[in-house]
């Protein structure tokens, strides 16, 4: 089918405003918040289910790739078309659909901004605790899509411990329902199983979200670290006095001077590391944790910690946390953010090698990360007009995610494979968990119109799987 | 072939897979582990995934079923299956892969029991949440299969929140991975969701990794009292809007508190009398279990005050919490006949599913007692028959199929126990809101030949 044909229909199902094909609005969606690029040959912008369900039996009728897009915030190009295709925007889809307190879960369309639901709630005490940087634009469809995490993980988790129901279209056109509000039914959790599975086993239409209480306190602090191997030592020795903050965030001191300049959060510009801590809860407990945390951040070295007296200065020393990156990209040209984990024992270890990968490749590299759960970015900053740079940056970034495996940690902590780290599975799984992978996204998506050519590394895997399993697919075979 | 010489091949190719000392093929042993009355044609305890892998590969090829075994403690799960050629135990992997208490993480294999894998946190003071029944005898990957949970579940969720990585086996004998062993990371599908709670019917678990927590310490539980369940839920959905974070909050029926307080001995179910009669206490009772320090307890006091009717602490603390893990286990033992359901809920249905559970129960001849975590929708309810009248068969299909079709939106229940004869008429699952056809594509994927749990899961 030409495509030309696809777009006239795409148009008749979600009318003319709602598809874009020019060059100049493709454009847009060439990329998200990372590095890739891929043009895709239309953009559609469905308003129902039923506008997904023609446009994904349309697609596969015509073997065109369909890719959802929330706000495109990724950093691991999810929701790039690396093949060409349609993209299936969901910034129509944004309705929130029901707010059920007595139960505490809302309904949202996917289309929904992160930070919006938790407006909403807020004013009932409630909240929807997955945080991302970006939580003032991501959705909640691309939150579910990447599995998000954000500076609150550490007490809170990802999105996937937030998530209990799911109204999902299947590559074949069928709507299917996964849980629901109740916390577990009999079957498999293919709720739990779906978020994070980075658009490649169906299109989430509807979800169901737990809403959290709002805390009762919050303490905020900012510990400030002459050396940051200090700083280091204390995100372990916090933990192993048993207090869990909500949040435990650090910045080295190259990009907090880099973050102050822009930000102007307060952030001395002499010291060598901040810690940025943050205590919910009861009042009680967050006194007493906090004084707690207070006194193991000194006995650490720490030359001072402050804590915000109130919501103005506790706003702007997340701020500084939060614009992070966008200050780093007020001085160079661009870079290249990473999002390795490791044992949270093993990050000043970790440090000084990331500092001995800037200086082998000649790089700066910040260092501005979720410290209590040991997942690090560090920023790798470049040309990326400069191929050679280009190829330099990617190298350096290969090595540090090579050297997060290598002592038990993982490729991505919250920003998922996509197509940035597909070739990098391979580190952590063997040929056999990948062709188990495999299997299950042939399952759901056997012709590979979802997403093609994301997270699972092609070869080697759809061959072997298509060899021995050869029923795959959700309407093949007998029962088992 | 006969049946006879049909189990002879199996035992002896098994043997050739694990050394004819870990398959076990006399009678005593082929009866102790009979399921639902079906007596397999071998059990085998193989030392390694590798072997596990090629039991299974085997199995597959010849289209022998098997049955996966971790303590033992839950194979009354399921419906009665059909055929069950191999019964796999896990009991030899019991290895502790790490453990790194400042990383806050464990890996450990699937049989080792959770006594074992608290006595060596609790030497670093800290612990898994999970507080199931008969943690001497349970085993990680039973409890990872089965997706048990006990009081904990209410502040820390079940073991999908704090399992970080897992390794298991599929159907056709390929060792596969998920996950990791750190606490943040989506690198790949995310294989522990599906199988925790997959009921050994799309693969055999053999080792997983956790994110571990401190230990509870000062602790005291608040004991509150009610005339009626509405003023029992009046009083969870005040503690649930209020600033508290209870690690429990538990809710106990009337006739539920006989079989928390008096001590779970197992006595001869057959002579056993039709015990609390009066109704026990005739209140239904909230349980809250606070943990923090003595501001953080005394704040507990002040804003359950009026509520509350005794505190527990030290030793009679923890009788409690033991007892109420042990639930089930002290009515079945006191009951033979038992019909344990398993509800799940969304909180605001909690109550009409218990009215509606009651009613069911009464108009078949049996009495409702139920505990469970209230506040998150899972409860466990026990219908106890009548000596002086005991049910018949169908008397547990029609209880069964009153309670779920008046069970409100959302809401489902399984029946874990039942009499064999009550089982062979209806689905212990019941109902689920996850589309079955997806849940067989993903059977389909991972156990092709469809050997594992044949007839005992869902599908």
């Amino acid at each position: 089918m030409q495509f030309s044909s696809v777009a006239k229909r795409l148009r008749a199902i979600v009318g003319r405003d709602a598809v874009l094909d020019r060059p100049e609005d493709l454009m847009l969606y060439e990329y998200d918040g990372g590095l890739a690029r891929s043009t895709p040959r239309a953009v559609v912008f469905p308003r129902s289910t039923q506008q997904v369900v023609e446009v994904v039996k349309l697609a596969r009728e015509a073997q065109v790739p369909i890719v959802p897009r929330g706000a495109g915030t990724g950093l691991s190009g999810g929701a790039i078309a690396r093949t060409g295709g349609i993209i299936l925007g969901f910034a129509r889809m944004n309705r929130i659909l029901e707010v059920d307190l007595e139960n505490q879960r809302a309904v949202v369309e996917p289309g929904v901004v992160n930070l919006e639901l938790s407006n909403t709630t807020a004013r009932h005490g409630y909240y929807f605790a997955p945080d991302p940087s970006s939580q003032k634009a991501c959705t909640i469809g691309g939150n579910v899509a990447e599995n998000s995490g954000g500076p609150h993980t550490l007490a809170y988790g990802v999105t996937v411990n937030h998530v209990t129901g799911l109204e999902v279209v299947l590559a074949d056109g069928r709507v299917v329902e996964f849980g629901g509000k109740a916390p577990e039914a009999a079957g498999y959790d293919l709720t739990g199983f779906f978020v994070g599975s980075e658009g490649t086993l169906g299109i989430a239409t509807k979800i169901t979200v737990k809403l959290s209480r709002l805390p009762e306190a919050v303490a905020t602090m900012l510990a400030i670290f002459h050396t940051i191997e200090d700083a280091a030592h204390t995100v372990v020795a916090i933990t192993a006095e048993g207090i869990t903050p909500a949040a435990l965030e650090m910045l080295d001191g190259w990009t907090l001077r880099t973050v102050e300049e822009a930000t102007h959060a307060g952030y001395p510009l002499d010291s060598g590391a901040v810690l940025l801590i943050e205590i919910e809860g009861l009042r009680e407990e967050v006194e007493e944790q906090a004084e707690a945390t207070r006194t193991v951040c000194l006995r650490q070295r720490a030359r001072e910690v402050r804590r915000a007296r109130d919501e103005r200065e506790r706003q702007l020393l997340w701020a500084g946390r939060k614009n992070a990156f966008g200050a780093i990209g007020r001085i160079s040209p661009s870079y290249y953010v990473q999002d390795g984990v490791i044992p949270r024992t093993r990050i000043p270890a970790t440090l000084e090698f990331i500092a001995g990968v800037g200086r082998k490749y000649g790089f700066q590299i910040g260092n501005v990360f979720h410290a209590g759960d040991g997942n690090l970015h560090p920023l790798i900053l470049f040309d990326p007009r400069d191929a050679d740079q280009t190829r330099r940056a990617h190298a350096a970034g290969k090595d540090i995610l090579e050297y997060c495996v290598s002592i038990g940690g993982s490729i991505t902590g919250e920003h998922g494979v996509g197509m940035e780290k597909d070739h990098l599975m391979p580190l952590l799984f063997s040929a056999s968990d990948l062709e188990v992978m495999a299997r299950l996204r042939n399952a759901f998506n056997p012709e590979s119109v979802l997403n093609p050519e994301k997270m699972i590394p092609l070869r080697g895997c759809r061959e072997t799987d298509a060899a021995r399993h050869p029923g795959a697919g959700l309407g093949a075979g007998a029962t088992a | 072939m006969s049946a006879a010489s049909a189990a002879a091949s199996i035992g002896r190719e098994l043997a050739a897979i694990a050394g004819a000392g870990h398959v076990y093929e006399d009678a005593q042993a082929l009866a102790a582990h009979a399921l639902e009355g079906v007596t397999p044609a071998a059990v085998i305890s193989p030392g390694s995934p590798e072997e596990i892998a090629a039991v299974l590969r085997l199995a597959s090829e010849r289209g022998w079923t098997v049955a996966p075994v971790g303590g033992g403690t839950q194979q009354f799960l399921g419906g009665v299956p059909e055929r069950v050629d191999i019964v796999l135990r896990t009991e030899r992997l019991r290895a502790v892969h790490h453990y790194d208490p400042g990383d806050l993480t464990l890996g450990v294999d699937a049989g080792l029991t959770l006594s074992a894998v608290d006595g060596m946190l609790a030497e670093r003071g800290q612990m898994l949440p999970l507080d199931v029944a008969r943690p001497g005898a349970a085993t990680v990957g039973g409890v990872l299969a089965t997706a048990t949970h006990g009081s904990l579940k209410h502040a820390y969720g079940g073991a999908r929140e704090f399992c970080i990585g897992i390794t298991f086996i599929t159907g056709d004998g390929t060792i596969a991975h998920g996950g990791g062993r750190v606490v943040k990371n989506v690198a790949g599908y995310d294989l522990m969701k599906l199988l925790i709670g997959s009921h050994g019917s799309l693969g055999v678990i053999t080792s997983a990794n956790f994110r571990v927590f401190t230990r509870l310490h000062s602790t005291r539980t608040f004991e509150c009292g009610f005339a009626t369940l509405e003023e029992a839920m009046r009083f969870r959905d005040l503690v649930l809007r209020s600033p508290l974070t209870p690690r429990c909050l538990e809710l106990v029926s009337p006739y539920a508190d006989d079989y928390l307080h008096a001590p779970p001995v197992a006595q001869n179910p057959d002579e056993t009398e039709m015990l609390p009669v009066d109704q026990g206490s005739g209140a239904w009772r909230v349980l809250v279990r606070a943990a923090g320090s003595d501001a953080v307890l005394a704040r507990y006091q002040r804003e359950l005050r009026g509520g509350t009717t005794r505190e527990l602490q030290g030793e009679e603390e923890g009788c409690t919490w033991s007892a109420v893990s042990e639930f089930s286990e002290t009515v079945m033992a006191r009951h033979r006949n038992a019909m344990i359901v398993s509800l799940s809920a969304p909180i605001a249905s909690v109550a009409p599913a218990l009215a509606a559970a009651e009613r069911a129960a009464l108009d078949n001849n049996f009495l409702l007692a139920a505990v469970g975590r209230a506040a998150v929708g899972s409860m466990i309810l026990a219908f106890i028959p009548l000596l002086v009248d005991p049910p018949s068969a169908m008397q547990y299909v029609a209880a069964v199929s009153a309670f779920r079709g008046s069970l409100p939106r959302d809401a489902s229940a399984i029946v874990e126990r039942c009499p064999r004869e009550a089982k062979l008429h209806f689905s212990v699952w019941g109902s689920s809101p996850t589309d079955l056809e997806a849940m067989r594509a993903v059977k389909r994927a991972l156990d092709p030949a469809g050997i594992l749990n044949r007839g005992r899961f869902l599908l």
